[in-house]
């Protein structure tokens, strides 16, 4: 899932606006997502496996020498994943990658990033919207100009599929927080007290999948409780926030966080204080606590998505828009339980790399 | 009766020498650090907010923090300020990261070191060269070397499996005692010895405050700011080697965020803004105090965004205290 980062601030002479203009967007939203995973509108989830082209459709592409442009909302190895996702079906379909950007999680420089990739006449764009609000206003004149927009997790207000955009691809969060939850039951073996480090900002993903482990902890695992919530908008803050907890809940015996590298602080935490006893389960996949749970330290396991998957699935989209097909509104990629058992497997089929060689040297 | 005023009177200069001795501003951030541990202890009594174990949770934390603002400490001396130094915390890491992975630590640690060398070398010569001001070159190369740690690894972490390495820079302990402790009690003394103990010190003060009188007194001004911000650079480099460390891993995104904890811990500190004044052991206080501060909130159960509100007041308090004897 994308990472949010601090902006940072330039100047010393605004080091206190500075200090003030980090807080958060928000507290944790209630997103209802026990039942089925819908989207932003309303409209069903689909496998993203069902978005398919014909070779006759191909073959349609490839004549007419379309160009995408790729807006992201930020950088780091998961939209490395996505971008790798999507340049690879692209070059399938004959398209043209003529731009790659990074908004680093600002609004204003997402629609400056639109504006400047404009002027290469794009047909598709692919873009992580920043501001859902101020996004309609930023992606309107790519709209005026007939791009094809293809959306990653967050929506637009006011845009609907099929319309202002073709469709959003994004993770099964529902599923991802319910296995999250079973596997800190298999972790405790079913029966404990959990700490819950939560991402404190309004933000679609994380928001969803951190109430989804919350709703399953509480509705499916009832030997299990969490005892200790703390909420974070820096990934840093993890490490303060963990030795705080443990010291303050010293019974706890699992802890869940939102996401990898929130994790990493959880992890070094614990192991400062001598806690490996305590498991930690998390999203995503990083080489630091992949290498702490094959060594067996509090590491447990990490739900992993596919962010090549959702590349491949928005690419694929953004030509059902040009070819004039029907896109699905909302579609969604699997995602798998890892453990040290199967890193080796699931690592390939998340980021499509070879499991890193220290990794791949800790296991052996 | 008499001689009894009279003594009195007699004594009231010295009374007031006394009173306006304690409450100078340079150990303003003393006070406050006693101040708040004292609030929080009685507030937080029934959690173990006194304890050894917390504040060496606070001192794991604070060190890398603690390292900067001795750095920036110099930096401010002489007049300067190094905005790269968040930078410099992250390709340190990185760099002492994939040398470990080829060599032994020690030929790691230099290599990690070198960067913040270099860095600090370059930033004073630009700044000397250029005759511009250090906000803006170190802004300038902030920049490059945040984007030169982004490029190296493409964005990935880098494990740190050397036991050696992370005992030594973070992750060791002695009988409870952190090896965090050791390198901010090292950091405090030979940062204390060369500010107010030594000719170089002096002649920090001396080009902070008035470059020309400096000039004019023989110091040779440029060799004393250009120091001044290579050990900056240092500093910063050894704290993203406690980073990597503690965490067992480098990653371009550390010290990112802690720029302005650092000046915020110095300016607190009594350190000006301006040059000319300077405290090591105010900074380092500057430091505790943001960490005690960090931690006592975390504690208390406040949310991130009450931290941050209440941390800003705090914050601005303290340093109203102190920019108000500036403007004397």
């Amino acid at each position: 899932m994308p990472k949010p980062r601090t902006t940072r601030s330039l100047l010393a002479t605004s080091l206190f606006i500075g200090l003030f203009s980090s807080a958060s967007a928000g507290p944790l939203q209630d997103v209802d997502l026990t039942k089925a995973p819908v989207g932003p509108n309303g409209n069903p989830a689909v496998s993203a496996s069902e978005i398919t082209l014909s070779p006759d459709e191909i073959a349609q592409l490839k004549t007419q020498n379309y160009k995408a442009a790729l807006v992201w909302h930020a950088s780091g190895d998961w939209v490395n994943a996505v971008t790798a996702g999507a340049k690879s079906k692209f070059e399938e379909l004959g398209i043209e990658v003529v731009a790659t950007t990074d908004a680093q999680f600002d609004s204003a420089r997402q629609a400056s990033d639109v504006e400047n990739v404009l002027a290469l006449t794009p047909d598709i764009i692919l873009t992580l919207v920043v501001d859902p609000v101020s996004g309609a206003a930023t992606f309107q004149p790519a709209i005026d100009k007939g791009t094809k927009l293809v959306l990653l997790s967050n929506p637009i207000s006011g845009y609907q599929a099929n319309d202002q955009y073709t469709g959003i691809v994004t993770d099964d969060m529902y599923g991802m927080g319910s296995a999250a939850a079973e596997m800190m039951s298999d972790a405790l073996g079913g029966k404990g007290s959990i700490g819950f480090i939560y991402h404190d900002a309004d933000y679609f993903i994380t928001n969803n999948r951190d109430n989804a482990f919350r709703s399953a902890i509480k509705e499916k695992h009832s030997g299990l409780e969490i005892v200790a919530e703390k909420g974070f908008t820096e990934e840093g803050q993890t490490f303060e926030l963990t030795s705080a907890m443990v010291l303050q809940n010293p019974d706890i015996s699992g802890i869940y966080v939102a996401w990898d590298v929130a994790a990493e602080g959880v992890i070094g935490a614990l192991r400062a204080q001598g806690r490996q006893d305590i498991k930690v389960i998390t999203h995503d996949l990083g080489q630091n606590n992949a290498l702490d749970m094959i060594k067996g330290g509090s590491m447990y396991g990490t739900i992993a998505d596919r962010p090549f998957e959702i590349g491949q699935a928005m690419a694929s989209l953004g030509a059902y828009g040009l070819l004039g097909k029907e896109s699905p509104a909302f579609s969604v990629v699997g995602f798998d339980k890892v453990v040290k058992e199967n890193i080796a497997k699931t690592w390939e089929k998340s980021l499509h790399r070879p499991l890193p060689a220290k990794l791949e040297e800790a296991l052996n | 009766m008499t001689s009894l005023t009279n003594a009195i009177d007699g004594q009231l200069p010295f009374l007031r020498r006394i009173f306006r001795r304690i409450f100078q501003r340079e150990y303003f951030v003393y006070y406050a650090l006693i101040a708040v541990v004292l609030f929080f202890s009685a507030v937080l009594a029934d959690t173990a907010f006194f304890s050894l174990a917390n504040f060496m949770n606070i001192i794991r934390q604070t060190t890398p923090i603690t390292l900067m603002a001795i750095g920036m400490t110099f930096a401010l001396a002489v007049g300067h300020i190094d905005l790269s130094v968040g930078s410099v915390v992250a390709l340190s890491a990185l760099v002492c990261a994939l040398v470990l992975d080829i060599t032994y630590w020690p030929i790691a640690v230099a290599a990690g070191l070198a960067v913040g060398i270099l860095t600090g070398l370059v930033n004073s010569i630009l700044t000397e060269w250029l005759r511009v001001s250090s906000l803006l070159v170190t802004l300038g190369t902030m920049g490059i070397v945040a984007g030169l740690a982004r490029v190296l690894t493409n964005l990935e972490s880098i494990p740190i499996t050397n036991d050696t390495f992370t005992t030594i820079f973070g992750s060791g302990s002695f009988a409870s005692i952190s090896v965090m402790f050791v390198w901010t009690a090292i950091a405090l003394i030979i940062g204390w010895i060369a500010l107010s103990k030594t000719r170089f010190g002096a002649h920090l003060l001396a080009v902070g405050g008035n470059p020309s009188a400096a000039r004019a007194f023989g110091i040779n001004v440029i060799k004393v700011r250009m120091t001044a911000m290579i050990i900056a650079g240092t500093t910063a480099s050894i704290a993203g080697l406690l980073y990597a460390g503690r965490l067992h891993g480098a990653r371009y995104s550390l010290g990112e965020a802690d720029l302005l904890t650092v000046i915020a811990a110095v300016a607190i500190g009594g350190t000006s803004l301006f040059g000319g004044r300077a405290s090591v052991t105010g900074a380092v206080v500057g430091s505790w105090l943001m960490g005690i501060i960090n931690n006592g909130l975390i504690l208390w159960g406040f949310s991130t965004n009450e931290q941050i509100i209440a941390r800003g007041l705090i914050l601005i308090v303290a340093v109203a205290i102190g920019v108000k004897e500036d403007r004397k």
